[in-house]
């Protein structure tokens, strides 16, 4: 009787191949493998797990520089290191429609409007610190800046279901709020990629994107 | 006596001796030859040289725009990220100071209409006046005047002249006709003074005063009434 019986595909087989593979490929390599035959709700709740964890990130924002460069190195966050964009596109489609649908007309140009700016300012911010000498990756600075938007997000639904309650100057003070929330969330992790004598030119782009953004919640 | 024997032998210092001679290779990674230079970052790169104190030492000329010293500031050493991010904030008042001009002016507040066409008119007028009428400019006076100002140092000090404006536009949000024509009027005369002053060496030597003065004084006097009568336009409740 031998060792190697054979077992169903997918289940055992891949399993015993993949421990000869080192940890950072390990990760990939079983989920991507897994997948296959688990059920859908398994693979969801993965995903929505992964963003949750992210998103945990951001609620509590990592104001010291030294927690950024761990959450930029950490080789254990390996899903965070590699960075996806499923977070960033579900919080953009959800701020588009959001304030879309209060909008009481164009609300296709509105629609459009949030989600250019949000990922074409997400890409110019990010080209604009690599142009000033960051080492910062591309897809992982994307992923951060659209993770950071989720204060917005919230401020956003607060305003559309309270509309009638709040007057203006109540919403400017959600809306500042979710505006610092947001920039002070991605302040530790951006800062930490730049020299000391360019930290200032590299936050700037994105205090005015967050800004451009947060500045469309106050008038739904 | 050195043999290169397959065994282990030892030679005469006690090294062990291999198959082949000892030669030192160093691997050098051999340069990319660049099909594009253009599509490198590398290459852009040269135009982002530059440090935050440079930034407010720029922008402080600028708004000091009566002294001529603008070149020393800049040195050799032109940069993009000021007339790009400039610009982007001038873009975002505009919008933003627009339409909460016209927010404070309303008497039903419910009934607000947002202005979203703001955003794509300022996007045209301010980037074609920071980069388009500097490129057109500058190509004129290095190729046509023979100076020996480079095109880009014209876009930077373009970019830099319209440093005033972020200022001049956020008081602009107060909705009283003659406040706002005061501001705009300071913002004009500074930007104009600055970009003539710094000019003015070039257009005194080339004797081309006229040629170049006339279009910078229309194309901002232009910039300044876009301002006036599209972003900060008045309009008054008529009572019937």
């Amino acid at each position: 009787m031998t060792d190697n019986h054979q077992v169903p595909f997918g289940s055992g087989m891949f399993q015993g191949q993949a421990k000869f593979v080192d940890y950072a490929h390990m990760n990939q390599q079983e989920v991507q493998v897994n997948t296959l035959d688990e059920p859908v709700m398994d693979t969801l709740l993965r995903d929505i797990n992964m963003i949750l964890y992210k998103l945990s990130y951001v609620i509590i924002p990592r104001m010291k520089e030294t927690q950024g460069r761990k959450l930029r190195n950490c080789k254990r966050l390996d899903q965070i290191k590699i960075g996806d964009l499923w977070g960033p596109l579900l919080l953009s489609l959800l701020l588009a429609m959001t304030l879309g649908i209060n909008s009481n007309q164009s609300s296709d140009t509105i629609f459009g409007t949030i989600f250019i700016i949000m990922w074409g300012g997400s890409a110019v911010i990010t080209v604009n610190a690599k142009l000033l000498g960051g080492q910062v990756s591309f897809f992982q600075s994307v992923c951060v800046l659209g993770y950071c938007v989720f204060p917005i997000n919230v401020a956003a639904v607060l305003i559309t279901f309270l509309q009638s309650y709040l007057g203006f100057f109540l919403r400017l003070i959600i809306v500042g709020a979710a505006f610092l929330w947001s920039t002070f969330s991605s302040l530790s992790f951006m800062s930490s990629m730049m020299n000391e004598e360019k930290k200032v030119i590299s936050v700037y782009p994105i205090f005015l994107f967050y800004m451009f953004l947060s500045w469309f919640c106050i008038f739904i | 006596m050195q043999n290169f024997g397959s065994n282990n032998d030892l030679d005469e210092k006690g090294h062990v001796m291999t198959d082949q001679p000892k030669i030192k290779v160093k691997f050098e990674p051999k340069p990319k030859p660049s099909t594009c230079p253009i599509c490198t970052v590398e290459y852009y790169q040269q135009f982002f040289d530059i440090e935050q104190r440079d930034v407010y030492m720029r922008i402080r000329c600028s708004l000091l725009s009566w002294k001529p010293e603008f070149y020393q500031c800049v040195g050799k050493n032109p940069d993009l990220w000021g007339p790009l991010w400039i610009s982007t904030t001038i873009i975002f008042i505009l919008f933003a100071g627009g339409n909460l001009s016209r927010f404070l002016l309303e008497e039903d507040k419910r009934h607000f209409k947002y202005e979203y066409n703001y955003m794509y008119v300022a996007v045209l007028i301010v980037y074609a006046m920071a980069f388009i009428i500097p490129i057109i400019l500058g190509v004129i006076m290095k190729y046509i005047l023979k100076s020996e100002l480079g095109v880009f140092e014209i876009v930077c000090m373009y970019g830099y002249s319209l440093s005033v404006y972020m200022f001049v536009l956020v008081l602009c949000i107060i909705p009283y006709n003659e406040a706002q024509w005061f501001f705009l009027m300071c913002g004009l005369a500074n930007s104009t003074i600055f970009l003539l002053v710094n000019l003015w060496d070039f257009m005194k030597k080339n004797k081309q005063t006229t040629l170049i003065a006339v279009p910078i004084i229309s194309f901002n006097l232009a910039l300044i009434l876009c301002f006036k009568f599209y972003f900060f336009r008045l309009i008054y409740a008529v009572d019937d």
